[in-house]
């Protein structure tokens, strides 16, 4: 097993246990290979291979299946939490707790006794199509009100960012892009380490209010070509129209998305080479 | 870009000019990453049958000789003014050429020792006359507005041929692809060192306009200046952290075949493809940002890929079960966008802090200094660190503490010299406030 999926594994399997309430003393890790189970810490993980709880034999904690096959033949006192794993119930076998399955489809065989599943499983088909177009215009109102904050309050650190944004394309483009792979990846590793995940998620967010703030920038661009007299007005008409005109690029296949990221590279880089628009970006000076 | 300006115009010597240097530099720098780094080692530890370690020794000699070869003959084409001539310049490549073409064939047939150390001085004299020939043609063939972007396009050539040709690293793979190479190169060299073509008469003069470097407006750049020892004990940090890390993960099976040598030839597409998209990121960087901003780049992306090669083996030796497994490709695709930065900026650094009469010099110190004598010591603290024990690791660890102590002390320098420069300027009154605001816009030089 890879170890940067067993490092994901884990990082998933600590805030399932915490979610869940669960303040084990003593963790056990099963990544590779067959593992039966006569008995188990306080919480079992599974990312990898294959554990069994073979018949007529128990095991007290929860186990948490984030990735590989768990096969429960004898009996489970705690939870069993589904996380994209294989999860068998054998005829035999006993779940004393809860069947929790976030990810996945357990076999539960006849015979078996599961005191009681709960499927928290989110699909995209859930949410109705009113709630999903009520988290479309929040996000629209989001990067609209910025728009017309911004316009009303700084006009100048959106006309910063605008000029490298159109000017100097490539430059953002390339900023952006560069910025976007490597924080990516520093954000990523952050988490893994556990102790960083604190500042990972504000890496994260400073990175929804970086792209936010582009849309912004953007939709000031659109917006002063609105036959509005209001600049704020037409700042937060703009965002509208780009954040909607963005969504519908995404529903063409690959180009779509392609564009959307290319103009989101653009936009970030815009932000970042004006120094979040404090200062207008120049290019040095090159003989001609 | 000028090039454009020059189709445009109808200028083509100086358009052939662009794709004759870029097929030099990128030819060369080829010959250099495959044959004489990888299938020197080939050549050594197979055929001729020496341990790993005096092969290594072997390198290290290579990297000093060349040094010396080219600090000596930059010296010299400066102090005759060949740097200057184009002619000479071409007949003097096309010298190097031939010798290297006989090299190259006789490569695979040496069996031993004595013959194999006396090939690697042959190589090193003829490699470290072609650094300064082939840098100083830049004066030739590239104005200064385009460096960058020809330096980039001499790099994503290089690297993507490098990665996805040839697959087998021997040195009969080797020295067949060079040979084929070498030909057309040969001919094509030889009528423009040896006849009287037009094509080098048209553009002989160009260094009269292309001529001052970047960094050497409005003042030359002298060797002993600040503006020079910076970059180049800047540049020779950079080879020397890429040098220390890769000796190491090109010696561990597992972390090179599943990169640089995976049976996967998707692979081996990847990186070339991230050496080529890394190459043309540099060159927009270099073009439009001050060469500090780029030197903060490499360094941070050094930092951040040996971070990840050291994530996963600690990770791996936490949990052992883990350790026969493939690590993860983002690794090695890290790498090559920092090496394809680096060797960009390497490729316009030197002639854009010189100007015809020093580039002989300067690109003969900055390469051989930066590049070989900085390999040559990574080599020995290499050797140094098996001989040790030193485990993978602790070796990783440390290149991945260098870049970052490097990374530091870059942004420390850099905003300690801010400092510096704003409290000699006394106290501020509101233009000279913005003045300086504008003296630290991102693409000013800090």
């Amino acid at each position: 097993m890879n170890p940067i999926e067993l490092a994901l594994s884990l990082v998933l399997a600590v805030l399932l246990i915490g979610a869940f309430g669960g303040e084990p003393a003593t963790l056990q890790v099963v990544a590779d290979g067959s593992h039966e189970f006569e008995s188990a810490p306080d919480a079992l993980v599974v990312a990898g291979g294959t554990a069994t709880v073979p018949a007529n034999e128990s095991v007290d904690g929860s186990v948490y299946a984030v990735g590989g096959s768990l096969a429960v033949d004898g009996t489970v006192e705690g939870d069993v939490v589904q996380v994209g794993a294989n999860v068998s119930v054998g005829s035999g076998g006993a779940v004393v707790g809860t069947l929790r399955v976030l990810a996945g489809d357990p076999t539960v065989a006849d015979g078996a006794s599961v005191e009681r599943v709960e499927r928290l499983e989110p699909t995209a088909t859930d949410r109705s199509p009113v709630t999903a177009l009520t988290v479309r215009l929040v996000q629209w109102l989001f990067v609209a009100a910025l728009a017309a904050g911004f316009a009303r309050r700084r006009p100048d650190l959106l006309d910063n960012v605008a000029a490298a944004a159109t000017d100097h394309p490539i430059v953002s483009g390339v900023v952006g892009a560069l910025t976007g792979a490597t924080a990516l990846a520093l954000v990523v590793f952050m988490a893994l380490t556990l102790v960083l995940i604190p500042v990972s998620l504000l890496g994260v967010l400073a990175g929804i209010v970086c792209v936010a703030y582009a849309y912004a920038v953007f939709g000031y661009l659109l917006g002063r070509r609105l036959p509005v007299d209001r600049p704020d007005l037409a700042a937060a008409a703009g965002s509208v129209l780009f954040v909607a005109a963005l969504d519908l690029l995404g529903r063409v296949p690959l180009l779509g998305g392609t564009l959307q990221l290319a103009l989101t590279a653009v936009g970030v880089g815009a932000v970042l080479v004006s120094y979040l628009g404090f200062s207008r970006f120049e290019p040095v000076e090159l003989p001609a | 870009m000028k090039l454009f300006e020059y189709v445009r115009r109808g200028a083509w010597p100086e358009v052939v000019g662009y794709g004759l240097f870029v097929t030099l530099l990128a030819a060369g720098y080829y010959y250099n990453i495959t044959f004489v780094q990888l299938g020197l080692i080939d050549l050594g530890t197979r055929l001729v049958g020496l341990p790993a370690t005096t092969v290594s020794a072997w390198m290290g000699a290579l990297a000093l000789v060349t040094f010396a070869a080219a600090v000596g003959f930059g010296i010299l084409m400066d102090r005759r003014g060949w740097s200057r001539e184009l002619r000479t310049k071409l007949r003097a490549l096309f010298a190097v050429l031939c010798v290297q073409f006989v090299l190259t064939m006789a490569a695979p047939h040496v069996r031993d020792p004595a013959a194999f150390g006396a090939w690697i001085v042959a190589a090193s004299v003829s490699m470290g006359v072609g650094f300064p020939v082939t840098f100083s043609l830049t004066i030739d063939f590239v104005p200064v507005r385009d460096r960058g972007y020809v330096a980039a396009a001499a790099t994503a050539v290089a690297y993507f041929a490098g990665n996805v040709y040839p697959l087998e690293w021997s040195i009969g793979a080797f020295s067949r692809v060079m040979a084929v190479a070498m030909v057309p190169g040969l001919v094509v060299l030889g009528a423009l060192a040896l006849r009287d073509l037009g094509f080098v008469d048209a553009v002989a003069d160009n260094h009269r306009e292309f001529g001052v470097g970047r960094f050497c407006r409005p003042d030359t750049v002298q060797l002993r200046s600040f503006a020079f020892l910076g970059p180049l004990a800047l540049m020779f940090g950079v080879f020397f952290v890429d040098s220390l890390g890769f000796l190491r993960i090109v010696e561990t099976p597992a972390l090179v075949r599943s990169a640089w040598q995976s049976p996967d030839f998707s692979v081996h597409l990847l990186i070339g493809a991230v050496h080529v998209v890394g190459a043309v990121a540099a060159g927009v960087l270099y073009t439009n940002f001050d060469r500090n901003w780029l030197f903060a780049w490499v360094f941070g992306l050094f930092a951040l890929t040996h971070l990840l090669y050291t994530f996963d083996l600690r990770l791996a030796s936490a949990v052992p079960g883990l350790a026969g497994g493939a690590p993860p490709l983002v690794n090695p695709i890290f790498y090559a966008l920092t090496v394809s930065f680096y060797t960009t900026l390497n490729f316009a650094l030197w002639p854009d802090l010189s100007t015809p009469a020093t580039i002989g010099t300067h690109s003969a110190v900055g390469v051989g200094f930066a590049g070989f004598l900085s390999t040559f010591l990574s080599t020995a603290v290499a050797l140094y660190f098996e001989h040790a024990e030193v485990t993978l690791i602790s070796h990783l660890s440390l290149v991945n503490a260098l870049a970052l102590l490097l990374f530091v002390a870059l942004g420390l320098s850099l905003y300690g010299r801010a400092v510096y420069r704003h409290a000699r300027a006394g106290p501020v009154t509101t233009g000279r406030a913005e003045r300086g605001a504008h003296d630290d816009a991102p693409g000013g030089e800090p």
